[in-house]
């Protein structure tokens, strides 16, 4: 028989994917007898059997997770540590090219694993865990460029894109894989470092079952430090505290510094405002007690203080009158030190303090006891005051099972809204709600005005606020209108942001790439329009978080040291 | 009983979770109960009965002169860090049984329920979880072990409930991750698939299998883009994942980037040399994007793996299709002759020997195809007709 005369045999069918299979049965053949599989197999290779990748093959993507695509870098910070995953390559040549006409930078590198930075051996304890790399992490290549190459970098891409391109190779000249990014340097710079505090995050249970943020024995290893970010190291300029210090502050103009402080039998009632200095005391007669001022509020809740544009006033949140710190504030800490605390006002009031008069006095217009009102901060003229608002509340209601973790959806429900009111010289107004940042379903809080007085950026998370896993930040007109999520925002956590006095930068907190919160940075065109989180390196130990970054008006090193002496005055 | 011991239990199940819920996926995603067997070690499903169950020789004197409840239970941890995982049960049950209101009793009953669970009782576990939990244990671990015990059963909706259980005291668990996602993939749930594993608290600890299914789930709602990136990273974190390479391979190929999704399983085969599943993978898809190339590369992975009855198969075809007919004899006769039940092969060889008109080997090789469950009706023409030429036709 002829073989022509079997060719009916042949079999043509178009590919079908079997999604469910480890193996798939059936694909196009055309004009042939079709191979056809459905049994899973037992067969063996001895040895690799790799076909090379002709010129033309596409090659595999490789992940860049750092920095983004579209990254704008600060002029003069140090050099950044290229991350990148990549199934492919085991070897790879970093290629950047410049749109100013520049001949490119090639580099060669056989890729050194992420790991993790150095240890604090005081912080370690038993409630936290060292910092582990995370599935991704440990799968992730690095390059960190010397100084000259990323100056040079810097040089060639300030105000226009260099595409950076990274190409595996798996010991030959053949390209396995590929992807690229583009990256500018801005012609804007920081021009102010950054003021944060540095803490352990070790959580502990006291004998009564107490879970505190930290023990008192460990207060003392809480440093502020400041940053400029041309340098790869910050200086601390306060530490050994031997008691606790929360929120800091500074003027719009740098002259001014608040502090709370706490005193004696725990006392969270003072509240220091010194001038800034390359060496700044603190001291008795640079407190506030809030609580002996005895006109409004009977225990201090000064919560989120906010230091004037001039350094003139304080404006803080405080109970009001007849209520305690447990009758307006929703507080559990856990042993999980990766979000160790949940913390936020139900009952409050703005109140304003003059540093000229000494008296206190609440803000009318954001007084109302039907409201919680918190988070006030000055516009830069000091002409308007923007807060958060929710209605009232008691922290918690009867038969409330207690919150195991950050969202447990037994935390107490408050969504807050933000509103403006002029300051009115301390007379206040009427609130104004501010479209976009309120009556959306979310919770938006910590508001900061840009140094031009264009724009609010908030924070929006489900409940509450301040260290909310799901925290996200948002930019608004300053009059309100559409609010914008941020292109900034990492996968976990972004709030505590600051702007930089001249608006060209913000920085924040994340704990994106670790529970221990580093801080990263942002730039801000006069659209609002900003650009990826560029981490600001090594600013503190991996198992030590960085919180409350705030920009401050003053020279690189216009802070060398702070002494308090207030603790020892005490005693 | 001290935590410690509890976690060592765990530890030594913890990898059996895996497997078995890898197992389940592949049973479900198969529809052959015989995979999950084939995915869960051995030691897990030999019932080690009470002859075997030889305690270590300085326990034994514990266990002649007055044993105790924490006798037994200290001999249940060291059965099950001897994997005896049977004898261990025996030996928490005789522990619960001496003492049923022991301080450490829901611990105990937790430890029975995990050793039962991992010789294979899965209903008999639950019954010794549910103990443990009537005896306030509140664990994660508790959780992910119920969970585990209810997806060996099939009762997919407890078994979400407990892996979200686990997640609500433990959101980065990879094993109630892992679990949950697998489970809602199983209830065509994709939405909720997406939902959690796109959770930004979880992303950078995503798994292999987690981003299987969220590359799974957006595949399924039609977002293939999506699910190219979901597989593409998953791959460049876990490179040496086969299924994600296959899916990520599959998905290619349906979105027309045939080159790709070879690129993706050269890598795979350089990754993993010894596989046979991957070389036979990829010089299928090979042959449907690029015969010419599939030929060459099909003698290569056969010189590598001459004893693959699948790349016998293959090479054998593609020899046909050349009209090498003689060496495509020759490959699926060895290729029948490993593994005789597989009818495509006899199929393939019935055409091949017609082709070289031996007509009575044709014919029996049709007919082993059909036989063998082969039900192509072009199977049945192909026979017909060599019927017909040896006079045979009805």
């Amino acid at each position: 028989m002829p073989t022509r005369d079997l060719r009916w045999i042949q079999r043509i069918k178009p590919a079908v994917r079997a999604a469910w299979m480890l193996l798939s049965f059936a694909f196009f053949w055309m004009g042939a007898p079709q191979p056809r599989m459905q049994a899973s197999g037992i067969g063996q290779h001895s040895e690799p059997v790799l076909a090379n990748l002709d010129s033309g093959q596409s090659l595999s993507s490789i992940s860049i997770d750092y920095p983004e695509d579209g990254s704008i870098f600060p002029p003069g910070i140090t050099p950044p540590t290229f991350l990148w995953r990549d199934a492919a390559g085991i070897a790879w040549s970093i290629d950047i090219s410049f749109a100013d006409g520049t001949p490119g930078i090639h580099v060669q590198t056989q890729g050194v694993r992420m790991q993790i930075g150095a240890i604090d051996q005081d912080c370690i304890s038993h409630t936290d865990d060292l910092p582990k790399l995370t599935l991704r992490q440990a799968a992730t290549w690095t390059w960190t460029p010397d100084a000259a190459t990323w100056a040079a970098i810097q040089s060639h891409s300030s105000g226009h894109s260099a595409r950076v391109t990274i190409t595996g190779y798996r010991g030959g000249q053949i390209p396995f894989s590929r992807a690229s990014i583009s990256l500018s340097t801005s012609i804007d710079p920081v021009d102010a470092p950054i003021f944060y505090r540095d803490v352990p995050l070790m959580p502990t249970k006291g004998v009564n079952g107490v879970v505190q943020p930290l023990a008192p024995s460990t207060i003392h290893l809480i440093h502020w430090r400041l940053r400029d970010i041309r340098k790869p190291e910050s200086h601390t300029v306060l530490q050994n505290m031997p008691t606790c210090a929360n929120c800091h502050s500074f003027s719009a103009d740098g002259k001014t510094f608040g502090m709370d402080i706490d005193g004696p039998g725990n006392d969270k009632g003072l509240y220091a405002v010194v001038p800034v200095q390359k060496h700044m005391s603190i001291q008795s007669k640079d407190l506030v007690h809030w609580n002996v001022d005895g006109r409004v509020g009977q225990v201090r809740v000064g919560f989120m203080s906010q230091v004037s544009p001039d350094g003139r006033y304080v404006l803080s949140t405080f109970a009001g009158p007849a209520l305690k710190l447990l009758d307006s504030y929703y507080v559990t800490n856990f042993m999980d030190y990766r979000f160790l605390q949940v913390f936020y006002p139900t009952r409050g009031i703005l109140e304003w303090y003059s540093r000229a008069t000494g008296v206190r006095q609440p803000l009318p217009g954001a007084d109302d006891p039907q409201f919680v009102q918190t988070d006030g901060v000055w516009s830069p003229d000091g002409k308007y005051i923007i807060f958060a608002r929710a209605e009232a509340r008691d922290p918690r209601q009867p038969g409330q099972g207690p919150a195991l973790r950050a969202n447990d959806p037994n935390e107490t429900p408050i969504q807050y809204d933000l509103y403006r009111i002029p300051f009115n010289d301390g007379k206040g107004g009427t609130p104004e709600r501010i479209e976009g940042a309120s009556q959306n379903g979310m919770s938006n809080n910590f508001p900061r005005v840009s140094p031009d007085g264009r724009w609010i950026v908030f924070v929006e998370c489900h409940n509450g606020q301040l260290m909310r896993p799901d925290s996200l930040l948002f930019i608004v007109p300053f009059g309100g209108g559409a609010a914008r999520r941020m292109r900034a925002n990492t996968p976990l956590m972004n709030s505590w942001h600051s702007f930089s006095p001249n608006g060209h930068w913000m920085v924040f907190s994340s704990k994106a790439r670790s529970p221990y919160t580093q801080m990263y940075l942002t730039h801000l065109d006069a659209n609002g329009d900003d650009s990826p989180a560029i981490l600001i390196d090594n600013a503190t130990a991996a198992n030590r978080a960085v919180n409350l970054p705030e920009f401050v008006n003053i020279d690189a090193d216009g802070i060398q040291e702070i002494e308090v002496h207030v603790a020892d005055d005490s005693k | 009983m001290d935590d410690m011991r509890n976690s060592g239990i765990f530890a030594a199940i913890r990898g059996t979770i895996r497997k078995t819920l890898k197992g389940r996926i592949l049973m479900l995603r198969c529809a052959s109960r015989l995979a999950l067997l084939f995915w869960l070690t051995p030691g897990t499903l030999l019932s080690a009965n009470s002859s075997s169950c030889v305690p270590l020789e300085s326990m034994k004197a514990s266990l002649l002169n007055g044993p105790t409840a924490a006798t037994y239970s200290d001999l249940g941890v060291w059965f099950a860090g001897q994997k005896q995982y049977q004898c261990a049960a025996d030996a928490f049950a005789t522990s619960l049984r001496m003492e049923p209101d022991q301080k450490e009793a829901g611990n105990v009953a937790f430890m029975f329920g995990s050793s039962l669970y991992l010789s294979g009782d899965a209903k008999g576990a639950i019954s010794a979880f549910s103990e443990a939990e009537r005896r306030k244990l509140r664990s994660v671990k508790l959780h992910l072990m119920f969970a585990a015990a209810y997806d060996q059963l099939g009762w997919i909706g407890s078994a979400e409930s407990e892996w979200r259980a686990a997640l609500a005291q433990d959101w980065e668990s990879s094993e109630a991750l892992d679990g949950l996602s697998n489970d809602l993939i199983v209830d065509n749930d994709y939405a909720a698939t997406i939902a959690l594993l796109e959770n930004p608290m979880i992303s950078g600890q995503r798994t292999a299998e987690q981003s299987l299914n969220l590359g799974l789930a957006y595949a399924k709602m039609a977002k293939l883009e999506e699910a190219v990136k979901a597989l593409r990273d998953g791959l460049n974190t876990s490179p040496d994942s086969l299924p994600l390479a296959n899916e990520l391979a599959d998905l290619l190929v349906e979105l027309g980037r045939s080159q790709e999704a070879i690129t993706v399983l050269d890598l795979e085969l350089a990754q993993h040399p010894g596989d046979p599943d991957t070389g036979f993978h990829y010089l299928q898809m090979l042959i449907g994007i690029d015969p010419g190339k599939a030929k060459e590369a099909g003698r290569r992975l056969l010189l590598a793996a001459p004893a693959s009855w699948k790349l016998l198969y293959l090479n054998g075809v593609l020899e046909m299709q050349d009209g090498k007919l003689q060496q495509a004899r020759d490959h699926l006769e060895k290729s029948v002759t490993l593994h005789p039940e597989f009818a495509l092969s006899h199929d393939a060889l019935g055409v091949v020997l017609a082709q070289l008109n031996d007509m009575r080997g044709a014919k029996e090789q049709l007919e082993k195809a059909i036989a063998l469950g082969d039900d192509d009706a072009e199977v049945k023409d192909n026979l017909s007709r060599v019927l017909r030429v040896l006079g045979e036709a009805q």
